[in-house]
């Protein structure tokens, strides 16, 4: 009996879908640390931002993900309005 | 006094030209001809004066239409992609640059993960000053797929 089977890597459309949320709001959090005016600034928040992803890389606990997404979200809003009003 | 005797010039050579006034235009000549706008600033209280410069810009703007003054940076090329490209991998800290060629999957060679190909990605759009969409930038895993799509987004043939 012939069976297909998926490799055992692939994600579930939930999984696969949270991804690509957690790697947009990482995109949106480069592009608006992109704008900040000071360079150690850009620089420090980078590592900050990137420091905070890679140590929850590893996370399986979908409900834990969305906290997680949630938070950042807060944070990228919170690091938008700074922008603006420094603006 | 250059620019009435450049005015004189041109008038006799452009006559046509007179009828197209768009913005365009006017915008490369203010580039060119820095001297007439010069004047013009003297001039600008006068009606029938400022017509005559209007004539004089338009006409100039034929005369120098052969040789383009416009600032732009040079034309890119697929060579010149890949190096930039490339210039820009290996500055990035995780990769090692000894590994690196034009083929090398991020994933699969090099050992980046997702959250790396995004930074590697923006810095792409740093380098080339345009933006690149999420969904397609998630599908470019190795140096030349980037040069490809680079070179789509810009126009460059071979």
């Amino acid at each position: 009996m012939a069976v297909t089977r998926l490799p055992t890597a692939a994600l579930s459309l939930k999984q696969f879908l949270q991804r690509q949320k957690v790697l947009g709001i990482y995109r949106n959090m480069l592009r608006t640390i992109r704008e900040v005016p000071d360079a150690a600034d850009q620089k420090y928040l980078r590592n900050w931002a990137r420091e905070e992803f890679k140590r929850n890389k590893n996370a399986t606990d979908p409900d834990a993900i969305r906290m997680m997404i949630t938070q950042a979200n807060n944070h990228l809003e919170e690091l938008q309005r700074s922008l603006a009003l420094a603006r | 006094m250059a620019a009435r005797v450049l005015m004189q010039c041109v008038r006799s050579v452009a006559r046509p030209s007179l009828r197209l006034c768009s913005v365009n235009l006017t915008v490369r000549t203010a580039a060119v001809s820095n001297t007439v706008s010069h004047r013009s600033l003297c001039f600008s209280g006068d009606s029938r004066r400022t017509r005559w410069l209007e004539q004089s810009r338009v006409s100039a703007a034929n005369i120098d239409v052969s040789c383009r003054l416009y600032g732009d940076l040079p034309p890119l090329t697929f060579d010149t992609i890949r190096d930039r490209v490339l210039y820009v991998l290996k500055l990035y800290d995780k990769i090692n640059p000894e590994k690196l060629q034009a083929s090398s999957h991020f994933m699969k060679d090099l050992g980046l993960d997702s959250l790396d190909q995004v930074e590697i990605i923006m810095a792409m759009e740093d380098e080339f000053g345009f933006e690149i969409p999420d969904a397609e930038a998630e599908k470019l895993m190795t140096p030349e797929e980037i040069v490809q799509y680079i070179a789509d987004k810009k126009d460059v043939y071979e």
